[in-house]
């Protein structure tokens, strides 16, 4: 008797990779529904990226026909966004700082934004010292107010319990610890700076 | 530089700027930057592209296309085109179609297609055409002489089959580089 050899399964092949350039008609209105990377004309879906096209099949809707790119698309800070920023300088009527996290994602370029004297704090905003506040070299977080103007930096505030200093180094180089929503102290020298300290949930604190 | 009051509320804001080398003509230019010919074609890049870039998924923000001519040898709109063209889907801003260019001229009662400098400035009737290859349509069109309209559609014509061969030839080159890429990213 002939022994049978056995064959091992064969993988499963990935559908083939449709690639797209703009201008390229994708398929009829009837067949799919528009999605991001496509616009439609006369009744038909066109392409208007360069990138492969794909098809996410819904449940009883039409498929949505959208063109991804591979590279990603930076993440821009949008309006009420909870960003990282790092001060760059402080005047008495504003701190620059420069944006280096939207939410949990590193920006690989950093962006420019203000923080005015009078979004630093929800309380007494008048008497707000800006020198007591934050100094440069500080990690604040913060949250976006507005796009910005036509200078282009976006508008922060920090007027919030949970917005504010989070990492700051005293005059001595060394990190500083909380004590109150006003007041970090460093650990080596036991002298008190002034900061509009951030309220950290406290498990994000790692110890 | 680009504006700044000028934001529009429904659309992004086209900005182009065309400057040419000192060298790449023939005589070494005194002057590259802000003289009439390099306004007059960033004004005809930005209509072009405006024609073909969606603006209206890009309110309140501006596209900068900067273009600089190394060697200039005849057909330099149409090649600012083109090149610019590559670099906006480049950088994935979404487009309607590709703009693909070419320049057309009438010697001899032939149409020539993509004119050499030696040919413009033999003196005769020069036509620049930008087309978007898929629906047909023209972008710009642009002629600065005096031609018969009997032979226009001539010249048209072989400005516009130039301008398909450019299409085809690009075409070919997205395809394979965003397969290489898409390759490379695995």
């Amino acid at each position: 008797m002939r022994s049978r050899r056995r064959f091992p399964p064969l993988a499963v092949m990935a559908p083939p990779v449709r690639y797209c350039i703009p201008g390229e008609r994708l398929c009829n209105l009837e067949e799919g529904s528009p999605g991001s990377g496509t616009y439609t004309r006369h009744g038909y879906i066109f392409s208007s990226l360069a990138g492969c096209l794909t098809k996410s099949s819904e449940n009883g809707a039409l498929p949505v026909i959208s063109v991804m790119r591979e590279t990603e698309s930076q993440l821009l800070p949008d309006v009420g966004a909870i960003v990282t920023c790092k001060v760059s300088s402080i005047n008495s009527r504003f701190a620059k700082v420069h944006i280096l996290y939207v939410g949990s994602t590193p920006l690989k370029n950093s962006f420019r934004g203000t923080i005015r004297k009078e979004d630093v704090r929800a309380t007494e905003k008048d008497k707000v010292e800006i020198y007591k506040s934050f100094r440069p070299g500080d990690i604040v977080l913060a949250k976006v107010i507005s796009l910005g103007d036509a200078q282009s930096n976006y508008l922060l505030t920090t007027a919030e319990n949970e917005l504010g200093v989070v990492v700051a180094h005293s005059e001595s180089g060394v990190q500083m610890v909380p004590i109150s929503w006003c007041e970090m102290q460093c650990p080596k020298t036991h002298t008190k700076e002034f900061r509009k300290v951030a309220r950290v949930q406290p498990e994000f604190l790692q110890t | 530089r680009g504006s700044r009051a000028r934001a529009l509320p429904d659309r992004a804001l086209v900005n182009c700027q065309y400057s040419s080398a000192t060298f790449s003509t023939g005589e070494r230019k005194r002057r590259p930057h802000g003289d009439r010919k390099s306004c007059e074609m960033g004004l005809q890049l930005r209509q072009t592209f405006e024609a073909a870039i969606l603006t209206q998924l890009h309110p309140r923000s501006q596209i900068d296309i900067y273009v600089q001519v190394l060697q200039a040898d005849g057909g330099t709109y149409a090649a600012c085109v083109n090149a610019a063209t590559l670099a906006v889907l480049d950088a994935g801003v979404p487009m309607r179609d590709f703009v693909c260019a070419c320049s057309a001229g009438f010697v001899d009662s032939t149409a020539l297609a993509d004119l050499s400098h030696v040919e413009e400035a033999a003196g005769g009737p020069q036509l620049a055409l930008a087309l978007l290859p898929a629906s047909g349509q023209i972008a710009l069109l642009e002629m600065d002489a005096r031609l018969h309209e009997d032979h226009l559609e001539s010249v048209l014509e072989a400005a516009a089959r130039a301008a398909r061969d450019v299409h085809t030839l690009l075409d070919r080159v997205v395809r394979q580089h965003v397969r290489e890429a898409s390759v490379l990213l695995g």
